[in-house]
This record gives C-alpha cells, sequence and structure tokens, in this order.
C-alpha cells in the first residue's frame, strides 16, 4: 500500500512509550513498552474501571501535574465509559482549572462499537487516525470481551467460527501494534467457566483466560484483579456512622512475559477515594 | 456482519459484487481486511476504484470517534438526575436515577422492587411531569395500584388522569417480544410516545430476570446471548435518547450462602448502579411490615455497602388511608 512521505513519517516516528506509566503497577523496569499489550482481567467490582481511568488520566494529564501528555483512543465497547468519573478524578488532579481540563479531554478521542464486526471496522479506520496523529500512544479497549456471548452464539456449533470475529480483530490489533508502535490497555471481564463444588469462592476459578488464541498471544501483561474481603469487621463495629467509609482493598497480581525477558511477576494493592486510585 | 449488495456506494455496480463474490468477498468487512491490490488484479479492476471503494465503505460503517471534551459538552447538557422519590434511595443513589445509565434493583420476593418501581413512575409523571415507559414482564402493574399511590399526592382527578396518561404501559412475557418492543422503542418509538405528554425520561423494565432466566443454563448459548443483545439494547437506548433505565432482577445465594443479584456474573457488568433491597429483620417480628433496607452494592460515585432503611409506605402520605393500607397489606401478600 502506498503511502505519502507524511505518513510514512508518522509511522516511524517513535511515539511516546508509556513504561513509566504507572511503576507500582509492573514489576521494575518492566512497564509498557512499544507494541505491548496489557489486559486488566477481574469480575466485577474488581476496580478494573477505576485501574483504567488512572492509567488514562496519568496519559492524559499535562507533564506540569504528572502526567504524559500522549493522545489516547478509547474503544467502548459496552457503553461503559463514565465521562463524569473521569472528569472528577481528572478535575481533582488539575485543581478545577477549566481550560487545562478541556485540553487534557480534547487528547482523549472516544469510539462507541456495537458488535465484533463494528469493531474490526472501527480499528481498520483507526489506522487513518494513527497515522495523522504522531501523538496517539495509547489505544483503550473498554471491555474486549463485551461481544463474547453474541459472538458464540453467531458462530454456531463450531468454535473456529465462533472465535473467527474477536481472532481477525486480534491479527489486525498486532498488525497495527507492530507498525505504529502503539501500546494497547484492554479490560476483559472475568468468567467461571466450569461449576467446581460449592467451596470454590477462590478467585482461581476466574483466571482462566478464555478468549481466542491470537488474543491470548497478543497479551504481554496480564493484570489479574481481585478485591480483598477482609474489611467486613468494620462495618460491624462501627455501627453504620456516616463518617466510616469502609475502605475496600483491591490487590493486583501482574503477570509479564514479554519475549525479551522471563517472566516477571508483581502484586500491589490500592482502595478508591473520590479523587481515583490510591496505592497502598 | 453487513453483506455487499450494488449501488452501497458510487462506484459498487452488480457486476463488481458478482465478481467480488467470485473472490470470496462478501461483506464490507471482507472487502476492508484484503489486501486491495492482489483484489484488483483477481476482479481485474483498477486499484484506485477499489481503494475509493473501500475507503466510503469504511467511513459508512465505522462509529465515528468524538472527541472527549464534545462528549462531555454534550454530557453537561443533557444528564439529568430523576428523583426516585424516595429521600432514602436518592442518598444511596447520589441525587437519583441518572439519564444515560442502566440502574438495577435487586431482591428476593416481596422486598419492594415492583413498589419501588410503581413510586418512581408515579413520581416522575406527576412531580416532574415527563413520560415514563414501564415494561411489566411480570403481570404486577395494575393501574389501580398506581391510581392509589396518585391519590396519595393529589386529590385533583385532573391532575391524577394526566399523571397516569403520562405513564406508558408494555405487557410483555418472552425475551422476543421485549426485544421487539425495546428496538422498536428505540426506532422511533420513543419520540412517538412523547408526543402530548412530556419526553420520555425513564424506562422501567420489571422484571428484565423474568424473561431472561428461564433461557439460562444448560449447553445452549443463545440465552446468554439475548441477554446481551437486551443488554445492549437497553444501553444504546439510554444513551441516545437520555432516558434513565431501571430494571430489576431477582436474586440467589452465593456459594457463601450470601445474598447476591441473579443473571450471573456476564450481567454483573451491565449496571452501572446497582441496589439490593431486603426485607429488615427486627427483635420483635411485625407482621406486614413494610419496612426494607437497601444497600448499595455498585456504584461508581459512592462508597459500596452503604446501607440506607425506608418505609415502602412513604409514597402514600395521606392521613385517612390506615384502613385502606391494611387492606393492600392483606391483599399484597403475594
Amino acid at each position: 500500500m502506498t503511502e505519502s512521505g507524511a505518513q510514512l513519517f508518522a509511522r516511524l516516528e517513535p511515539r511516546r512509550s508509556l513504561k513509566d506509566v504507572e511503576p507500582r503497577l509492573f514489576p521494575d523496569d518492566g512497564g509498557p513498552d512499544h507494541g505491548e499489550v496489557v489486559e486488566l482481567y477481574g469480575t466485577e467490582g474488581t476496580g478494573k474501571t477505576e485501574l483504567l481511568y488512572h492509567l488514562l488520566c496519568r496519559c492524559v494529564l499535562p507533564v506540569a501535574t504528572g502526567g504524559l501528555e500522549v493522545d489516547v483512543v478509547f474503544v467502548d465497547t459496552d457503553y461503559s465509559l463514565d465521562m463524569l468519573r473521569l472528569v472528577s478524578i481528572l478535575d481533582s488532579r488539575l485543581n478545577a482549572d477549566e481550560a487545562a481540563l478541556r485540553l487534557c479531554l480534547s487528547r482523549l478521542l472516544v469510539v462507541h462499537c456495537s458488535s465484533s464486526s463494528q469493531l474490526l471496522l472501527t480499528l481498520h479506520f483507526l489506522e487513518t487516525s494513527l497515522s495523522s496523529r504522531p501523538s496517539l500512544s495509547l489505544l483503550l479497549i473498554d471491555s474486549i470481551s463485551a461481544f463474547y456471548w453474541l459472538d458464540r452464539c453467531e458462530g454456531g456449533a463450531s468454535v473456529a467460527k465462533q472465535e473467527e470475529k474477536l481472532s481477525k480483530c486480534a491479527v489486525l490489533l498486532g498488525r497495527l501494534l507492530r507498525d505504529y508502535r502503539i501500546t494497547v490497555f484492554a479490560t476483559c471481564h472475568a468468567m467461571r467457566r466450569s461449576w467446581s463444588g460449592p467451596s470454590s469462592s477462590s478467585s482461581s476459578d476466574y483466571d482462566r483466560p478464555y478468549l481466542c488464541r491470537p488474543w491470548q498471544r497478543l497479551v504481554t501483561h496480564r493484570l489479574l484483579c481481585s478485591r480483598l474481603e477482609a474489611a467486613s469487621n468494620m462495618a460491624a463495629t462501627a455501627g453504620g456512622s456516616k463518617e466510616q467509609r469502609r475502605r475496600q482493598v483491591f490487590t493486583v497480581h501482574c503477570t509479564s512475559s514479554s519475549s525479551s525477558r522471563t517472566k516477571a511477576y508483581r502484586s500491589s494493592s490500592f482502595c478508591v477515594t473520590d479523587g481515583g486510585v490510591e496505592f497502598i | 456482519m453487513v453483506v455487499l449488495r450494488e449501488g452501497m456506494c458510487p462506484g459498487l455496480d452488480e457486476d463488481l459484487v458478482r465478481d467480488l463474490r467470485a473472490a470470496d468477498i462478501k461483506t464490507v468487512e471482507d472487502v476492508v481486511s484484503s489486501d486491495i491490490e492482489e483484489l484488483a488484479q483477481r476482479c481485474s479492476v483498477s486499484y484506485k476504484a477499489l481503494f475509493a471503494i473501500r475507503r466510503v465503505l469504511l467511513a459508512q460503517h465505522t462509529a465515528f470517534p468524538v472527541s472527549g471534551a464534545d462528549l462531555y459538552e454534550e454530557l453537561l447538557s443533557s444528564t439529568a438526575i430523576l428523583s426516585t422519590g424516595n429521600p432514602s434511595l436518592d442518598k444511596l443513589l447520589d441525587s437519583g436515577l441518572y439519564t444515560g445509565e442502566i440502574t438495577e434493583l435487586s431482591g428476593g420476593p416481596g422486598s419492594g422492587k415492583s413498589q419501588v418501581c410503581f413510586g418512581v413512575a408515579v413520581h416522575i409523571s406527576y412531580h416532574l411531569k415527563q413520560s415514563v415507559i414501564f415494561i411489566d414482564t411480570t403481570g404486577g402493574l395494575t393501574a389501580s395500584r398506581l391510581l392509589q399511590m396518585l391519590q396519595a399526592e393529589t386529590s385533583n382527578t385532573e391532575e391524577q388522569m394526566e399523571a397516569l396518561q403520562r405513564i406508558h404501559i408494555f405487557r410483555l412475557f418472552n425475551i422476543f417480544s421485549l426485544l421487539d418492543c425495546l428496538y422498536s422503542l428505540r426506532s422511533g418509538g420513543l419520540q412517538q410516545v412523547s408526543v402530548g405528554g412530556g419526553s420520555v425520561k425513564a424506562v422501567i423494565v420489571d422484571s428484565v430476570s423474568a424473561v431472561i432466566s428461564p433461557l439460562l443454563g444448560g449447553k445452549q448459548n443463545e440465552g446468554m446471548s439475548l441477554m446481551i443483545q437486551v443488554a445492549g439494547v437497553l444501553k444504546t437506548m439510554a444513551k441516545d435518547f437520555n432516558v434513565a433505565a431501571l430494571v430489576t432482577n431477582h436474586v440467589t445465594r452465593s456459594g457463601s450462602g450470601e445474598l447476591q443479584p441473579g443473571l450471573g456474573v456476564s450481567w454483573s457488568h451491565i449496571p452501572r448502579t446497582r441496589i439490593l433491597l431486603e426485607r429488615v429483620e427486627r427483635a420483635t417480628p411485625v407482621s406486614h411490615s413494610s419496612m426494607r433496607s437497601a444497600t448499595l452494592i455498585k456504584s461508581s460515585r459512592q462508597p459500596c455497602h452503604i446501607k440506607e432503611e425506608f418505609d415502602l409506605q412513604w409514597g402514600s402520605r395521606s392521613k385517612e388511608a390506615s384502613s385502606g393500607k391494611r387492606k393492600l397489606d392483606e391483599t399484597d401478600s403475594g
């Protein structure tokens, strides 16, 4: 495919690396580099969305307030983007500066997709955005598993047909990652695949990846999110007073398996406040 | 999956569609994903023409990216918060139901989900003077109950009738008619309904689990797929038309014996806010007590697990209604 000189330049020009986006989450010197994919995996209520917004804010904030000042594309597959929550997190970091808020928000591009075919077409379309905006370094997909059941039903009995659409999207993503050297963060809702007895409320049931192989091969960092149930005593003792805020603690286990390094692990915990995620 | 047809875009004539089909290119996705040079050679058509067709098809069928700043502006001007009419619930929901989102009320039988939904419908139609769409899948909605709640708000029969007219009721008992109804509402039905009264501000589905849970389970995927379709159309309707979607759900017991909302893990990501309703256990059990407790189990705005207690009869504030209430309790035990 022919491309103009400007496009070639935009493609080859190095985009901002996101290695330092959140050093507390990833193993030492192991943040997501060019062309790597981070998957946030967990059930509902484990803090994935908060973590995603935290990383998103870190990317769009100006360098003066501790951000990376890069452009971000947010692919919203299940209409779950909570703009008001995002703005309240940005506000708390920017100290209610209207103009700066507008500038940060203008670095964000939001696309809604309603099916995996539309996701595929949108990724093709985004290729033109990628070549015309060299500051675009991050593609956020929330969530990559939104069409799982729709595809499974459409594919009928053959597993290959069920996974076909997501596989095509994954292959295309792989090409965009290689050609344009961007980074991808994606959330994936966990599901329990098999019923293994009444005593199995442990998180190990929920770790198993279930999306198609091409997607699994793309993922280099896997963040397993879970919620600690240890705070149940606080509610009983505090007596339900208004000031008592049950500080829910969330944990993240990061497994990094990029090709250049051996597998590395890191665990961290955080809780959620009005101003966003606070690591413990 | 959009199938290629002639006339979809300039340059796509019948012959070209036939040649493409012969080369195993049947849908728009196939055109967009394939190698244009190779395809041009195989179908003996100029590379430039095919490239232009690809670009037009792509522009026609992709979702258009919006800048975050524009999205935020739009949201600020169009989002509304609808009070539920019950101050304890409003406290849990951070002042009320937000438009553009799905809020879920779950609870066991007799926990008051339907009563809360009626209260919300009456409050929005009478106090806020806006239309409400109420989709009843359990058969629990009666106009006489709505009238009774309205009579507690005002004794002017004209106002009562006007408020009743703003509540539009659909009775459906299976998932396919639910999907039909939602799709037709989304493609023009909502505008039709709002002619005459105020615009539609809320869509209440009581209950969404009654039509979905019979389809779940077993080895088939259709039930899950239909559930996700319902969720999808509710969300797009809420977002595109700025309505608040309120759904009710049943409860099940988790592995550790706790009460949790039904419909499983795949549904748990769908609503933005979830509230669990329970009967209040008192030391001296009073039969037909109308106290309920509501727990916030999922929210993006408040810390979770805050509990509020409220009286279901809060909506009926009239003084002489004590005998009426007792009668209601007797008949309402189902």
